[in-house]
């Protein structure tokens, strides 16, 4: 490092949300993307009067933390190995001081320690029980029993996911996500291309050997679904169960129906009859697991009750696919 | 600096989800499903993910294959299905489930969602037969395929907005993989693996790095004026070696005629062969002024042509910087090597490898042609730093008789360091 005067090294006037003014060497500062384009923009950070204001996420305590991350790593000469040692101690933080700290970076736009704090927060996460992980954070379990027990439902209509996924996307300056937003109304009006395209997709695959019957597309069960009358199909299902998981005996047809609950997902796969709103729950039989995949596989079962006699109405004989088989070595 | 008892309150709940996201996503697909019953705000925080990546790890372990297969796809059906939002990615990389019409539907469903990165591994056995609609992919930029068959309509115009193409054990005919590539505009980087006997021709006008590995009975690169780096693996078959017995043309010319921006060449296993083909030693029109690194592997010594592959890649190449060979010749035939004479009577005096620095060559096994060589490049590298010889496992007593040839070498460089590699590693 050159050896500057003191009254030649520049500096960068920052204040927190609290209204501190702090000042901070300019190459260290200059590291946060944010700042780097307040500095560059505005002009701002020159003197105490015209400090660059900093997200509300950054704190004192969070900017030091922040300020010496960007100390160490803005000196261009430090090996890989120095910085992942420097990475590795400087991440050890308490799970609510590093989502401060994932917070502030990202309002800073300081990428790299985003991805490093976030790498730390999943190690937290993965491979631990659900007690577990609403320790480390802290996290109300407020989901009853019954609520774990659910299948998951379709709640795209929900105003605020819809709201966080298009802040989301636009975040991430998305302009496609608008036009997404567009497509899925286009998509009504091409019911009948699709139907067509199903058809002959289901043709060209068949519908071959035992590996089991095949789980459809929600699509299909729609359409199908004001034809096929509940009492015939009910043997089958239940042939099917002994088939497939045999433990399950919950009642099939409201489960069948809440799952595919009104929303926006039925609008863009194009059916246009409405699902009463009041068939949602759940006899479910409170035995039953409550694990995810355990879920899955009911879910599974659920859609496979319905598919044989649906494909026997679109695919007489069932006819297997022609491809070559080619051995690799 | 007074030390601060850790909160007991909740903030990882109430991040932003393009942070939550992020999180998320450093988790395998199901530890992510799994923060679902945390708490009533965490229910569909994974559902708005937009990089998902399937693998066998998603469903528990189970020896029963057809289990696991069955597991699998309910797994990706239902996620997709309770998946709310844009989906940016999409990988598959799966060995129990092959092709199967689930996916075909799983297809179907991502090509209305704009993915832009798709990858598609399925397990071996019945290749899995690309639906029509994977080429309704519109915003694709990234595909990776391996082991499936593709057969684009004839409406298809290409993915228009695609930059990085892999294609590993796939099966398509061979105008249609070069209409594939042509028609892909912005192409940048191009992997092929594991072709069989293709014949190509490749016109991309803006692609970067080639990756090409297979056999190969020709490969013409017409349009590649960007090129940066290429990387090429050639197998041999009987038919392949057939075809190159009754070639007339010049593989280095068709393979390197077109190529200035050239920075970085590698060559594994029969590629230093095919482009001995049909080769002379005249100077090319155009030299390669960014060529930097030439790396080339079981290259023949006893090969004359082969060598003059060689030379004309370091003869034509002014700023390279770093060469490394690695040689694949039969000692026993040491001594009955045609052509002896060559180093001393035809080769070019003059020339000088003004910038190479680093030279390493291994399984060196003493041939003459080998040491005529080496004895080239320490003659007339003025900047060489580092000259490494590492002998061939199989050269076992003529090491001594190696060493003490090489040290008779003249050195253009002052600083040139021999390093003479004992044990492999």
């Amino acid at each position: 490092m050159a050896i500057i005067k003191p009254e030649m090294k520049s500096f960068i006037w920052l204040q927190t949300p609290d209204e501190l003014i702090q000042q901070v060497e300019e190459e260290v500062a200059m590291f946060c993307p944010m700042i780097c384009r307040e500095v560059l923009r505005s002009g701002m950070g020159s003197s105490k009067n015209f400090a660059i204001k900093l997200p509300e996420q950054v704190t004192p305590p969070i900017l030091g933390l922040i300020l010496d991350y960007c100390r160490f790593h803005q000196v261009p000469g430090r090996s890989n190995k120095e910085r992942k040692t420097f990475d590795e101690k400087f991440i050890r933080l308490d799970s609510n001081k590093l989502c401060e700290l994932i917070s502030a970076a990202d309002s800073l736009k300081l990428r790299p320690l985003v991805d490093l704090t976030a790498s730390a927060l999943a190690r937290m996460i993965e491979g631990k029980t659900a007690e577990q992980i609403r320790e480390t954070f802290h996290i109300v379990d407020d989901l009853t029993e019954e609520e774990k027990l659910e299948p998951l439902k379709i709640r795209t209509n929900d105003p605020r996911v819809r709201l966080l996924n298009r802040l989301y996307a636009r975040k991430r300056k998305e302009l496609k996500a608008r036009k997404n937003l567009k497509n899925v109304e286009v998509e009504e009006e091409r019911v009948d291309d699709r139907s067509v395209d199903d058809l002959l997709l289901f043709i060209n695959s068949g519908n071959e050997d035992s590996k089991g019957v095949k789980p459809t597309k929600n699509k299909k069960k729609n359409r199908r679904r004001k034809n096929n009358l509940k009492e015939p199909s009910s043997d089958i299902k239940n042939g099917n169960h002994k088939k497939e998981t045999g433990s399950l005996s919950s009642s099939h047809n409201s489960e069948i129906e809440d799952c595919v609950s009104p929303s926006k997902l039925l609008k863009m796969l194009g059916s246009d009859f409405d699902f009463p709103e009041d068939d949602f729950d759940d006899d479910l039989d409170p035995a039953l697991m409550e694990e995810l995949d355990r879920e899955v596989e009911e879910f599974a079962r659920r859609l496979n009750s319905v598919w044989p006699e649906r494909v026997q109405g679109i695919i007489p004989f069932g006819q297997s696919r022609s491809i070559a088989s080619v051995s690799r070595n | 600096m007074h030390t601060e008892l850790p909160s007991e309150e909740d903030y990882i709940s109430d991040l932003p989800q393009s942070i939550v996201e992020t999180i998320l996503t450093k988790l395998p697909l199901r530890d992510a499903v799994r923060t679902s019953i945390l708490s009533s705000k965490w229910r569909y925080k994974w559902a708005a993910l937009t990089q998902l990546e399937f693998d066998d790890k998603c469903v528990s372990g189970t020896y029963d294959r057809t289990l696991a297969e069955t597991n699998l796809v309910n797994f990706v059906t239902r996620f997709l299905f309770l998946h709310d939002g844009p989906i940016h990615r999409f990988s598959l990389s799966t060995a129990y489930l092959q092709s199967s019409p689930d996916v075909d539907q799983w297809l179907l469903f991502l090509s209305r969602k704009d993915v832009k990165d798709l990858v598609l591994e399925l397990g071996e056995g019945e290749w899995f037969r690309a639906p029509s609609c994977l080429f309704a992919f519109k915003k694709l930029v990234r595909l990776e395929l391996v082991r499936c068959e593709l057969d684009p309509p004839l409406s298809f115009k290409g993915f228009l907005n695609l930059k990085h193409l892999n294609l590993q054990q796939v099966l398509i005919a061979p105008d249609t993989v070069e209409n594939l590539i042509s028609s892909c505009t912005l192409l940048e980087s191009l992997t092929l693996s594991y072709f069989d006997s293709l014949e190509l021709t490749i016109r991309a006008p803006n692609l970067k790095y080639l990756i090409l590995e297979g056999e190969f009975k020709d490969i013409c690169l017409e349009n590649t004026p960007m090129l940066v780096a290429i990387s090429v693996a050639m197998y041999m078959t009987d038919d392949i070696a057939e075809h190159f017995g009754q070639s007339s043309s010049c593989n280095f010319d068709k393979f390197l005629g077109g190529v200035p921006s050239l920075q970085r060449l590698i060559g594994h296993i029969y590629f230093t062969k095919y482009m001995s083909i049909g080769n002379t030693l005249r100077k090319t029109p155009t030299p390669y002024r960014q060529l930097k690194v030439i790396e080339l592997y079981q290259v023949s010594f006893e090969d004359m042509k082969e060598i003059m592959v060689v030379l004309r890649l370091i003869l034509n190449a002014p700023n390279l910087q770093e060469l490394q060979i690695s040689g694949s010749s039969n000692s026993s035939s040491a001594s009955e090597a045609p052509d002896l004479d060559f180093w001393e009577k035809e080769c070019p005096r003059d020339c000088t490898f003004e910038r190479l620095k680093m030279v390493k060559m291994t399984d060196m096994s003493g041939v003459p042609h080998e040491m005529g060589f080496i004895k080239l490049l320490l003659g007339n590298s003025p900047v060489l730093e580092i000259m490494s010889i590492t002998p061939s496992v199989y050269v076992t007593e003529g090491r001594l008789n190696l060493l003490i040839e090489l040290l008779r070498f003249r050195r253009a460089s002052a600083e040139a360091e021999l390093i003479f590699v004992q044990d492999q590693v």
